[in-house]
C-alpha cells in the first residue's frame, strides 16, 4: 500500500452483515416490538371490557371509532383538525416569540460580560419557577383568550432557548477564535463566522426541548381554561365522562407532539450538516 | 495548552452590577404596582407578597392551610411519584439498554407514551383516582419515568465497546458484563437523569395541583386566582421556584460528592 | 509584498520573556531571553521536549499573545498582533467544522474581503497543492487526520502570509501519516517558499525539515540551548551517516531520552 493511501482514508461508518437463523429472529428486536404491541393491545382491551378500572378505560376500538367519528363531526366548532391546529398554532406563536427575543439574547449573555451582569441573575431567579405556575397569572393579565396561552408557551420556551444559545458560545473551543485573526479577521468577524455557526447545533437541540415544554404548557393551558383546542378536548371527555374521547385526544396529542419533533430533527439535519450524528433515541 | 490565558482584573462594576440589576428589577416592580401602572388586581408589589408570606406561616386563612402544610403536602406527592419513577425506570432502562428481549418488549409501549406530555394525563388520572394524593403521584410517576428510562437507556449503549470486548475475552457471561461493566459506565448519566426527572417531577406535579387538588403550592396559586388575590399567586409562585432550587442544589452537591472520581 | 530587511532578515526576536499568571496568582515563568533571527525563506526548526514553552514562542510571533519583555520584529517592525502577514498552522487542526474544506481553505480571503470568484480560485490552486483535490466539498469530520492538516496548511497559505509558523502540527498523527506529511511539507514549501518556523518535539522530524534547528531547555523557563546548522541536501534521509551523526550530537548536547 503506498504512503498516499494510508493519508488519504476517509472515515465512514461501517455496517455488519449478521447472518439469519431462527433463534436469530425469535430474539430480532423488531419481532419482539411486534409481539410487544400487539400483547398491549390485546391487554388493554381486556382490561376495558373486564371493566377492572370501571368504567374509566374504553377499548382501542371505540377511541379509534370516536376519533374518526371527530374528523368529521364538529366538537364546539371545530373538527378533530381543527382542534389539531389550534394547539400547534399556539406552540408555534409562542415559540417563535420566545426564541426571537431568547437566542439573539443568550448569545449577547455569553459575549459581553456587562449584558450577562445585569440579566442573569434576574434570569436565576425566574429560571427554577414552573412554566405552569404562570398560568394563574396568565388568566389574571390576558383573560382566557389566546394571549393568556401563548403567553405560558412564550414564557416555557424561553428558558431552554436562552440556556442553549448561552451555552453554544461559552463552549466554543476558544482557538476557533484565534483562527479568525490569525486569517486577518476582527472581532465581528469572530462573532459572525464562529459564534452563529458553532452555536446552531446546541440552538436546534434547545429546540426540541423548548418544542415538548411548549407542548406541556399549552395542554395545561388549554386544561385549565379553553374553548377549543386538544387540551380542550380531552376535558371535555372527562366532563361528559367519555374515555374514548379521552384516551383519542391524548392518542393525537402523541402523535402531533411527535410529528414536530421528528420536523425539527430533520430541520436540523437540513441546516446542519456537519453535526455527526450520535446514537441517540 | 496548559496554561491559563493571562485573566484581566475583573472591574468592581462587573462585582457590583449583578446586585444593583436584581435591587432595579424589584424595585421597579414594587413601583409599578404602586403607582398604579399596573392594576393591583394583576399584579401584587412585592410588600404585598412579603406581608402575605409573613401572615401564611402562621395563618391558615383564607385557603385553608399554612404555608408549610402547602409545601409539605407538594413536596410529598413529588417524593413519592420521584422515588418511584427511579424504582421502576432507572432499572427498566438499564436493563433495556442491554438486553434486547426486554429491549424488545417495553420499547414500543415506551415510545408511545413518551411524546403525551405528563399534562394530559390528568383527565384520565381524575377518572381513575379521583382528586387525591395517587392520582397526582401517577401523574409525576410517568412523566419522571422517561428521562430516566432514557437517560438509564442511553447509559448503557455508552459504554465502551473495547471494554466489553475485553470483559468477553475474559469469559465473562452478558449479565456480569451488564452488572460490572454497563451499570458502572452509565453511572454519570443516571446522575444526569436525577436531575432532570426531579426538575420534571416538580413542573408536573404544579400542573396537577392546578387542576384538581384540596392543598398543596399548585393549589395555593389556584386558589389566590380564584379569589382575586394576586399576592397568593406569586407566593405560590416564589415558595414553588424556590424549593426547586433549593432541590437542584441539593442534588448538584450530591453529585458532585459521589462522582468526584470519575470524569464527565 | 514579500520585503525584506537587511540581509534577507526575516524575523527578529529580541530577549523574549513570558510569564503567565495561573489561577489568579502563581506566576508561571514560560520563556526567558529568547533572541535569535530568521532569514528570508528561511525553514526553521524549534526543537523542544513537551512543557518547554515552545508553542507560546510561535504564538507570540504570531501575535496571539504579548511577550512580558522583550519584542518580536518582522521586517524590522515591531509585532503588536496577529495578521494574515504569517499564518498559523494548529497541532489540534482547528478547522471550522461547519464549512467545507473549500470553505474553510477560502476563509483567509474571504476576511479579507476577495469576492467569491478570485477567492475560490486561490483555494482551489492551494487544495491541488496539498493534493487534496475532489474533497472540496466534505465536512472535516468526514476526513482523516492527516487531511484535516492539509486543509489547514492549505487554509494558511491561502491567505498569502509572508511567514508560515506551524505549531507541532504532525504531532496528533500516527507514525506512518507522519513520514508522509514531512515529505509533503517539504514539497509544498519547495513548490512555494515562504519563510518557515517549525515547532516540533520529534528530533528526526527537525533534522529532517529543517535548515537550522535551534533548540530549546527541556524545563520552564524555556530558554534557548543551540542552534544547528543542517547542510544536508534536500531530499534527505532518516538512515544517512551525516543525518544520524547530526542526530547523535543533539541528543548528546541537549541529553534527550529517547
Amino acid at each position: 500500500m503506498s504512503v498516499s493511501a494510508i493519508a488519504d482514508e476517509i472515515r465512514e461508518p461501517v455496517e455488519e452483515r449478521v447472518p439469519v437463523t431462527l433463534l436469530r429472529v425469535l430474539r430480532n428486536e423488531y419481532f419482539l416490538y411486534a409481539v410487544s404491541l400487539v400483547l398491549f393491545l390485546y391487554i388493554w382491551d381486556w382490561v376495558a371490557k373486564a371493566q377492572i378500572l370501571g368504567r374509566s378505560l374504553a377499548t382501542p376500538h371505540q377511541v379509534v371509532r370516536e376519533l374518526a367519528r371527530l374528523m368529521t363531526v364538529k366538537l364546539a366548532g371545530k373538527t378533530l383538525v381543527g382542534h389539531v391546529w389550534d394547539s400547534t398554532r399556539r406552540v408555534l406563536v409562542g415559540f417563535t416569540i420566545a426564541s426571537l427575543i431568547a437566542v439573539p439574547l443568550g448569545l449577547l449573555m455569553a459575549l459581553n460580560r456587562y449584558v450577562n451582569a445585569i440579566v442573569k441573575p434576574v434570569f436565576d431567579i425566574f429560571k427554577p419557577m414552573p412554566p405552569i405556575a404562570w398560568i394563574s397569572i396568565a388568566i389574571l393579565w390576558f383573560g382566557i383568550q389566546e394571549g393568556s396561552k401563548v403567553f405560558i408557551i412564550v414564557i416555557g420556551t424561553f428558558v431552554p432557548c436562552l440556556l442553549n444559545s448561552y451555552n453554544g458560545v461559552r463552549l466554543i473551543d476558544p482557538e476557533l477564535y484565534d483562527v479568525v485573526r490569525v486569517l486577518g479577521g476582527h472581532r465581528r468577524n469572530e462573532i459572525a463566522q464562529v459564534c452563529f455557526p458553532a452555536a446552531f447545533p446546541a440552538i436546534f437541540a434547545g429546540l426540541q426541548v423548548s418544542l415538548s415544554v411548549g407542548w406541556t404548557c399549552v395542554l395545561a393551558a388549554e386544561l385549565v381554561s379553553s374553548q377549543s383546542g386538544l387540551g380542550w378536548i380531552i376535558i371535555q371527555g372527562m366532563r361528559l365522562t367519555k374515555p374514548e374521547l379521552v384516551i383519542g385526544g391524548m392518542a393525537i396529542i402523541a402523535l402531533v407532539a411527535w410529528t414536530t419533533s421528528l420536523l425539527v430533527t430533520g430541520l436540523e439535519k437540513l441546516m446542519c450538516p456537519w453535526k455527526r450524528q450520535v446514537e441517540g433515541l | 495548552m496548559a496554561y491559563e490565558a493571562v485573566r484581566v482584573k475583573t472591574p468592581l462594576i462587573l462585582k457590583i452590577l449583578p446586585a444593583v440589576s436584581i435591587l432595579l428589577f424589584f424595585g421597579a416592580w414594587e413601583l409599578t404596582v404602586d403607582t398604579g401602572i399596573v392594576p393591583s388586581t394583576m399584579l401584587a408589589a412585592p410588600s404585598l407578597v412579603l406581608k402575605l408570606f409573613i401572615a401564611k406561616l402562621t395563618q391558615s386563612n383564607p385557603d385553608g392551610a399554612v404555608l408549610s402544610t402547602h409545601a409539605w403536602t407538594s413536596i410529598e406527592e413529588a417524593g413519592i411519584g420521584y422515588l418511584l419513577s427511579l424504582l421502576i425506570g432507572l432499572p427498566l432502562g438499564l436493563l433495556m439498554g442491554w438486553f434486547t428481549t426486554i429491549r424488545g418488549l417495553f420499547r414500543p409501549v415506551f415510545e408511545m407514551i413518551r411524546p403525551i406530555p405528563p399534562v394530559a394525563w390528568i383527565p384520565l388520572c381524575i377518572f381513575w383516582f379521583g382528586i387525591g394524593l395517587w392520582g397526582k403521584v401517577f401523574i409525576i410517576w410517568i412523566g419522571a419515568i422517561v428521562p430516566c428510562v432514557i437517560n438509564a437507556w442511553v447509559g448503557v449503549r455508552m459504554t465502551n465497546p473495547t471494554l466489553i470486548q475485553m470483559a468477553r475475552t475474559y469469559g465473562a457471561t452478558d449479565w456480569q458484563i451488564f452488572t460490572k461493566l454497563c451499570i458502572p459506565s452509565a453511572l454519570p448519566m443516571v446522575f444526569g437523569a436525577l436531575q432532570i426527572a426531579l426538575a420534571y417531577a416538580w413542573t408536573n406535579l404544579v400542573a396537577a395541583e392546578l387542576l384538581a387538588a384540596d392543598s398543596g403550592l399548585g393549589f395555593l396559586i389556584t386558589m389566590g386566582r380564584r379569589l382575586g388575590l394576586p399576592e397568593m399567586v406569586v407566593l405560590g409562585m416564589v415558595t414553588v421556584g424556590f424549593i426547586g432550587a433549593v432541590i437542584g442544589v441539593a442534588i448538584d452537591m450530591v453529585e458532585k460528592r459521589l462522582l468526584a472520581g470519575i470524569r464527565r | 509584498m514579500e520585503e525584506c530587511g537587511q540581509d534577507g532578515l526575516k524575523i527578529s526576536c529580541d530577549k523574549l520573556r513570558k510569564m503567565f499568571i495561573q489561577k489568579g496568582k502563581i506566576q508561571v515563568h514560560v520563556l526567558e531571553g529568547i533572541s535569535f533571527e530568521v532569514f528570508h525563506n528561511e525553514f526553521v526548526v524549534i526543537l523542544g521536549p513537551g512543557q518547554s514553552g515552545k508553542s507560546t514562542l510561535l504564538r507570540i510571533i504570531a501575535g496571539l499573545e504579548r511577550p512580558t519583555e522583550g519584542r518580536v520584529l518582522l521586517d524590522g517592525k515591531e509585532v503588536k498582533g496577529p495578521g494574515p502577514d504569517r499564518g498559523l498552522v494548529f497541532q489540534s487542526y482547528m478547522l471550522f467544522p461547519w464549512r467545507t474544506v473549500m470553505g474553510n481553505v477560502e476563509m483567509g480571503p474571504k476576511l479579507r474581503g476577495i469576492p467569491k470568484d478570485d477567492r475560490r480560485k486561490v483555494a482551489a490552486h492551494y487544495i491541488n497543492l496539498v493534493k487534496l483535490d475532489g474533497f472540496e466539498k466534505h465536512y472535516p469530520h468526514q476526513l482523516s487526520g492527516g487531511m484535516k492538516q492539509r486543509v489547514g496548511i492549505a487554509r494558511a497559505y491561502a491567505n498569502n502570509p509572508d511567514v508560515m509558523l506551524l505549531d507541532e502540527p504532525f504531532g496528533q498523527l500516527d507514525a506512518q501519516t507522519r513520514y508522509f506529511m514531512e515529505k509533503e511539507i517539504i514539497r509544498i514549501w519547495e513548490a512555494e517558499k515562504r519563510t518557515v518556523l517549525f515547532v516540533t518535539n520529534n528530533i528526526d522530524e527537525a533534522i529532517y525539515l529543517g535548515d537550522r534547528i535551534i533548540t530549546l531547555e527541556g524545563k520552564l523557563p524555556g530558554r534557548m540551548k543551540s542552534t544547528y546548522t543542517v547542510n544536508l541536501p534536500r531530499p534527505r534521509e532518516h538512515t544517512d551517516a551525516a543525518f544520524l551523526e547530526l542526530r547523535e550530537k543533539i541528543i548528546e548536547e541537549s541529553q534527550l531520552f529517547l
